[in-house]
């Protein structure tokens, strides 16, 4: 062998290992986590005499061809407890606008056991766009209306002060961002919530501690609350394998599997125990 | 020509030629493995991956970049020149004459600018001649001064035209350039959009390696001596000294060669990106960012999604440094260039060769996988392209004296430079492992010289008065076995340890000697304690309590914020029940005792002594005061004497056996006696005597005193090995023994023993008597070292602390936190800490540990965040020696308890207080009286904003305030005539504008929310202020404002100057006066005597308080 070859076979083998040293890999962990960090859009305005518009809380859902309607009947099987009539003494003015006392709306039973204010929501369904149509959250005669409600993230939320009094507005979401603050006239606050946050969180009023009102926020529009008949009615629903879930401030969450048919009317019952 | 003789040679030439040809191919072959393993070395391979990886980023970043939108905009401008251009083209002729028109100008111009720059030197040399012929007194001088002044009109007019040519001719170009501009402007902003896509494909180029590229030929063996871009990095740490023998050289740290993007940011991991993008979130949201960064920071987050979004995960070393806001980034408290790698993480700072740099494996699987070898190679230099596949060949090095910490104890390189620290900023972890320390008192045992774990209480109570508080038959079995008593207590099992008793580690002979001879050191420990024990009598309660009401007592004034109430704890993951450890609770709550079987332990008289005033037990008890009146005391005595636990006491306890006394007094005693001596000493002694000698040379023995102050041992040195230097022992010095792996009895959790430092701390602390296993030794040479039963994170904080004690040398100015501010600061946490503040309050940010306890958050202790800026410093100091001089919130159960601060204690928490809310500590704003106007505008600000909705304004007694008559106390605020006595001036209008940001969750609310986008304060009056319902506010204003009301309207949405006037009108009701605190820090309601005072009882603090005192507090209660 000569010289010559023997450099050029020696010079061939460290180029081929530098071409083998030259491509590596890097290894891919599929690992999805997106969030929409919007800011929460704050605009105060006041009421003019409180005339703002109340809108539906639950807007329009995107009109889907095969939709089918969800209804459906929340009883109370237990003996409904007594709810307490709220001390309003601490505010005069609370007092001035009930005649009889209110009670308590912790548990609200009719008199066939329907059990109202469960917000009753499908866990898994698709994400859609935000309404434009505000929901509203009123506070009237020192008690808020509605009671409980959901909302879609994104979706502004007017928070209205109806009352001659001071309220503050303390909601305490854990995954959006919590707030606090007061209304010291019949005003209007614009709030909105950016992130779904499926486990309901309260909203309270620190000066009127009998105040409390409870919301969920969905990525989409299929959501209803039982009225005091007890029924709910979600519709426009797109046909398909769903959860849907039933939760009382009270009694907690229920969840059961449905699947439905192109265009079907569907009933979907719960009963919760005390 | 006759041929030439050939040369005789005594050697053969042709078998010569063969021996040269041979060894020359040879060198060429050692030469061609010589380059080629220079080529192949493991950091370039690193290198390579490297630009490979950059070059894929920037190629993502130009595709980000080069969106559709920014096409769209280049397209538009291309069509836009096209225009112009057209335009020219159709108006040619008229261009032309103006390009023409301005070329004529453009001469005019020069010939004007010369005539006159011409002049004007004529001008300067006549002035000359003019000047000397004056003062030579020359005949022309007239005429010359008449010759200046001439020429000066002429420059002058030269001047005027000039100017008049340079407007004409600007003109002209104006014409030009309005043609030229519509294609001008289109090009600028071309290179500006394509500013961005320019600079990356720019930087591809830097890192482009691909075959046949310039980099590429640099880095070719044999041509890369020249100027390879593959390079050895290196920093260079002058005044950070590694210690070679007897000599300090400074450091070179190489890791950045292998870990290359260590300090620039793009290679984040997927969790950190999403760690880092939710920080500056929060930051945005809480209007932390000022408005003109908070466009970078949007950007920044949308970087960190693409990095999050990615296909591939980065993984080291190529990663990012984790908070590159805090460490190795340049503006971060530790950049790169100052500290290097290795001064934290320790190593091997020159190599470059992953197995010789010092690497540790955290555990057993990661030391295989780093320590298989690729068959193929040498070892040490992988050749498999796949990360996953490549073997490292790892080796340990035991004569490397500073391994790497290993992943888990990262945190140890902190303490080096912050053991002066009691919280390390943004080192939660660092900051919990020192409290783990503390709260084990490994520092009473271990000796550790520095400012965190020296001038610490003893963690024990005292034991000289043992015989007053329980019985021997319960200590026996204590001492004997307390995790039997107690699953979560800090006393720690000396007894019946695994080196004494294990079948599987003991040979089957010896453990029934040790079982008797540990019972008689049981019983010998038990007799010593009680022989010299105090016997104060502590009565009976004078009234019968009520168990249920003392458990709401208990639960409701705060004694959950250090003690636990039960010993079981529903198990989070699997539903059950079980027994609570330690690390189920906040270290806050493990403060105290749990409550446990606290009444088969003690008696009703004890108790209700000792919550009464615990410091007459003894004087050095750590609980407070809790000022309990005589029949809540002994409704909480009632209530804890229920706390039985009747099987503990039933527990069989052999008696001492006389032999193994005898033996081991024996084996004492020859010490300093002959054996007749010492045979003649015991038989001297009856058993009790024996006991008792035994028992304080068993005391002796396992250390007892370090913990406990006991009589007979007062200023003995502490026990155990002195830690202060402990991690940077070498390896050699550790003793492994025989043990390999154990399953530990806490958790059942298997453990491996590695052959490392590390390891053989983290599994000493978690079954301290391992090292025994197998060995034959001598009864009182087997370990001695307690186990306290930690889980194997407090085994991991405690390890963390060890290794961190190193002692390497560490410049003066590197240290963190030693500036008279910071000393004064970590003074105070330091007593938060040892008081156990953060039970009830959040302090630094963390706390509040009685939470948990409490079901209504609004009857919360304080959160003291705030407090340096929020309290004046007189205030603070009288309300912390004398919680009882004011009552803020009168309708609270939880108390602030009183400690009996002194006065130099008391001042050194004021002043840390006062230095961490930046305030002055002796602030004058007290005498200060705010302007009538400002007090009369702020009165109707006040009732606009409907504040007294909450908060009370009657002038009340600030040492007994009435609670206000309503049913809901949920919605009650502090009365805010007591504002002025306890509040800062300045921090009161701060306050009101963001409650939320000093107190997240605070139920105070913003009653001038901030605007979204811009961050300012939005007042909600300036619209209400018209409102009808205001209308009466308003006619009270306006006078106020001189009836302008504009002016007013002005102030009404001005929030800064609102929340002045409400402060001002806040401070006007204020009351002035309140007591000072009293002597003793309280006014006991009855004292209690002991009756038979056997020995001289410490002195009762508070007993020089005056008769009137005493009766105020007794009413007040």
């Amino acid at each position: 062998m000569t010289m010559k070859k023997f450099l050029s076979i020696l010079l061939a083998t460290t180029f081929a290992m530098a071409l083998a040293c030259g491509k590596g890999k890097e290894i891919s962990k599929a690992e999805d986590e997106g969030e929409d960090d919007q800011e929460a859009q704050t605009t105060t305005t006041a009421a003019e005499g409180g005339t703002a518009a109340t809108a539906p809380a639950a807007a329009a859902a995107p009109a889907v061809a095969d939709a089918a309607t969800l209804t459906g009947l929340v009883k109370f099987e237990s003996a409904p407890p007594k709810m307490p009539a709220i001390r309003m003494n601490a505010d005069p003015y609370c007092q001035s606008q009930h005649p009889t006392p209110a009670t308590d709306e912790e548990v609200i039973v009719g008199a066939a056991g329907e059990l109202a204010n469960v917000i009753v929501f499908i866990k898994n369904a698709p994400a859609g766009p935000a309404p434009t149509t505000p929901a509203v959250l009123d506070q009237r005669g020192c008690q808020y209306h509605p009671h409980v409600q959901a909302v879609q993230a994104g979706q502004p939320l007017q928070i209205k002060n109806s009352d001659a009094t001071l309220h503050n507005v303390h909601a305490m979401p854990v995954v959006n961002s919590a707030f606090n603050e007061g209304q010291p006239v019949p005003m209007t606050t614009t709030k909105k919530f950016d992130k779904p946050e499926m486990t309901p969180f309260k909203i309270k009023c620190d000066v009127h501690g009998w105040m409390k009102s409870y919301m969920v926020v969905l990525p989409h529009p299929y959501h209803g609350v039982s009225g005091m008949n007890g029924t709910f009615n979600i519709g426009n629903l797109p046909p398909g394998s769903y959860t849907i879930v039933a939760w009382h401030e009270k009694y907690g969450q229920q969840e059961q599997n449905i699947t439905v048919a192109p265009k079907e009317a569907k009933t979907v019952n719960f009963t919760f125990k005390g | 020509m006759k041929p030439q003789e050939p040369i005789p040679h005594n050697y053969s030439i042709r078998s010569l030629n063969w021996i040269f040809a041979l060894s020359s191919l040879a060198l060429l072959l050692v030469t061609g493995i010589m380059v080629g393993y220079d080529y192949i070395r493991g950091w370039k391979w690193f290198q390579r991956e490297f630009m490979r990886m950059q070059r894929e980023r920037i190629e993502g970043e130009i595709k980000a970049a080069d969106t559709a939108e920014n096409k769209k905009q280049l397209a538009a401008l291309d069509e836009k020149t096209k225009q112009s251009e057209v335009e020219i083209a159709r108006n040619r002729q008229q261009y032309l004459l103006a390009q023409k028109d301005l070329d004529t100008w453009e001469g005019k111009h020069y010939a004007a600018d010369q005539d006159y720059r011409f002049a004007k030197a004529n001008l300067d040399a006549q002035r000359y001649v003019a000047e000397l012929s004056v003062v030579q007194h020359r005949e022309d001088a007239a005429a010359q001064q008449a010759e200046y002044r001439r020429q000066d009109r002429h420059v002058n007019d030269l001047l005027l035209r000039l100017q008049d040519v340079t407007r004409r001719r600007d003109g002209s170009k104006a014409r030009v350039d309005q043609w030229l501009k519509s294609v001008k402007d289109a090009e600028d902003r071309k290179k500006e959009l394509n500013a961005s896509v320019d600079l990356y494909k720019k930087q591809l180029e830097l890192v482009n390696n691909q075959r046949g590229s310039t980099n590429w030929i640099l880095n070719l063996p044999m041509l890369d001596f020249v100027n390879p871009t593959l390079k050895i990095d290196q920093v260079v740490l002058s005044d950070l000294f590694v210690d070679v023998n007897y000599m300090h050289v400074p450091r070179v740290d190489r890791c950045q060669t292998c870990h290359r993007s260590i300090d620039t940011p793009g290679f984040e991991s997927k969790k950190e990106a999403a760690r880092l993008s939710q920080d500056i979130q929060q930051k945005l949201d809480a209007f932390q960012i000022p408005v003109e960064k908070r466009a970078d920071a949007e950007g920044e987050i949308a970087r960190l999604k693409r990095i999050e979004d990615a296909p591939y995960d980065t993984l080291n070393p190529w990663r990012t440094h984790p908070r590159l806001d805090t460490f190795v980034g340049s503006s971060s408290p530790h950049p790169l260039l100052e500290f290097g790698c290795t001064s934290c993480h320790r190593g091997q700072d020159r190599a470059t060769e992953f197995g010789r740099a010092g690497h540790v494996p955290p555990n057993p699987k990661m030391q295989r996988r780093w320590s298989g070898v690729s068959m193929l190679t040498l070892g040490f230099f992988p050749l498999e392209r796949d990360f996953e596949k490549r073997r490292w060949g790892w080796q340990q090095n035991p004569f490397l004296e500073t391994p790497m910490h290993p992943r888990q104890y990262y945190e140890a390189g902190c303490l080096k430079c912050h053991s002066g620290q009691v919280v390390v900023d943004k080192g939660d972890r660092i900051t919990k492992a020192m409290a783990t320390v503390e709260l084990y008192g490994c520092y009473a045992c271990h000796k550790i010289n520095n400012w965190r774990f020296t001038n610490l209480r003893k963690p024990g109570p005292d034991l000289n008065g043992i015989a007053e508080k329980t019985t021997p038959e319960w200590a026996t079995r204590w001492i004997a076995e307390p995790h039997k008593f107690r699953s979560t207590t800090r006393m720690p099992s000396f007894f019946y340890q695994r080196n004494m008793i294990d079948p599987h580690v003991v040979p089957a002979a010896e453990i029934a000697q040790n079982i008797k001879f540990q019972d008689a050191e049981v019983h010998a420990i038990v007799s010593y304690l009680f022989a010299k024990s105090t016997h104060r009598v502590w009565q009976a309660p004078p009234a019968a309590g009520d168990a249920a009401r003392g458990q709401k007592i208990v639960q409701s004034v705060g004694c959950l914020a250090c003690h636990i109430e039960s010993e079981t704890i529903k198990d989070e993951k699997s539903g059950k029940v079980r027994l609570a450890r330690r690390d189920d609770y906040p270290i806050e709550r493990n403060y105290g005792f749990n409550f446990t079987g606290i009444g088969s332990k003690t008696h009703p008289g004890w108790i209700y002594n000792w919550v009464k005033n615990p410091k007459a037990y003894y004087a050095d008890a750590p609980m407070p005061s809790l000022r309990l009146t005589d029949q809540e005391a002994a409704d909480v005595t009632a209530y804890l004497v229920t706390q039985q636990k009747p099987q503990f006491m039933q527990m069989p306890v052999r008696p001492a056996d006389p032999k193994a006394v005898h033996a081991l007094a024996k084996g004492y005693l020859i010490n300093t006696l002959t054996d007749r001596d010492a045979e003649a000493r015991l038989r001297s002694m009856p058993m009790q005597e024996q006991l008792v000698y035994l028992g304080q040379r068993s005391i002796e023995k396992y250390g007892c005193y370090s913990c406990h102050n006991i009589k007979g041992f007062e200023g003995l040195k502490p026990i155990g090995t002195e830690l202060t230097i402990e991690g940077s022992k070498s390896l050699h010095l550790f003793d492994f023994g025989f043990a390999h792996e154990y399953v530990a009895e806490q958790d059942g959790k298997h453990e491996h023993i590695q052959h490392s430092v590390p390891s053989w701390i983290y599994n000493k602390v978690r079954n301290p008597r391992i090292y025994d296993d197998e060995r034959t030794k001598p009864y009182n040479d087997k370990l001695k070292m307690p186990n306290f039963h930690l889980s194997q994170d407090e085994a991991q904080l405690i390890t963390t602390v060890v290794l961190g004690l190193t002692k390497d040398l560490v410049a003066q100015n590197r240290l963190a936190a030693q500036d008279s501010h910071s000393r004064l600061m970590e003074e105070g946490r330091k007593r938060v800490s040892q008081h156990n503040c953060r039970g009830c309050h959040v302090v630094d940010g963390t706390g509040r540990a009685i939470k948990a306890t409490i079901a209504d958050e609004n009857f919360l202790p304080p959160d003291l965040s705030p407090e340096g800026a929020r309290a004046q410093s007189p205030f603070l100091f009288n309300f912390l020696k004398d919680p009882t001089v004011m009552k803020i919130r009168p309708w609270l159960s939880v108390r602030m308890p009183t400690f009996h601060f002194d006065d130099k204690e008391a001042n050194t928490l004021v002043t840390y207080f006062a230095e961490e809310g930046r305030a002055a500590q002796w602030d004058t704003a007290h005498g200060l009286t705010p302007p009538a106007q400002n007090v009369a505008i702020g009165r109707q600000v006040f009732a606009m904003l409907r504040c007294a909705q909450c908060h009370q304004t009657a002038p009340v007694n600030p040492e007994n305030p009435p609670v206000p008559n309503v049913a809901e106390t949920t919605s009650l605020a502090p009365n805010l005539t007591l504002s002025r006595l306890r509040l800062r001036h300045e921090w009161i209008a701060d306050w009101i504008r963001r409650p939320n940001e000093m107190i997240p969750g605070t139920r105070m609310p913003a009653n001038f929310p901030r605007d979204a986008a811009t961050g300012g304060f939005q007042s909600p009056l300036a619209l209400a202020i018209d409102m009808p319902q205001f209308a009466s506010y308003k006619s009270a204003l306006l006078p106020l404002f001189k009836n302008d009301e504009k002016e007013l309207k002005r102030t009404m949405s001005d929030a800064v100057a609102l929340t002045d006037y409400l402060r001002d009108y806040i401070w006007s009701i204020g009351i002035t006066q309140m007591r000072a605190a009293s002597p003793g820090g309280e006014v006991p309601a009855v004292t209690v005597t002991p009756s038979i005072p056997a020995a001289p009882a410490p002195a009762k603090t508070g007993q020089a308080a005056s008769s009137s005192q005493l009766a105020a507090s007794v009413e007040k209660r």
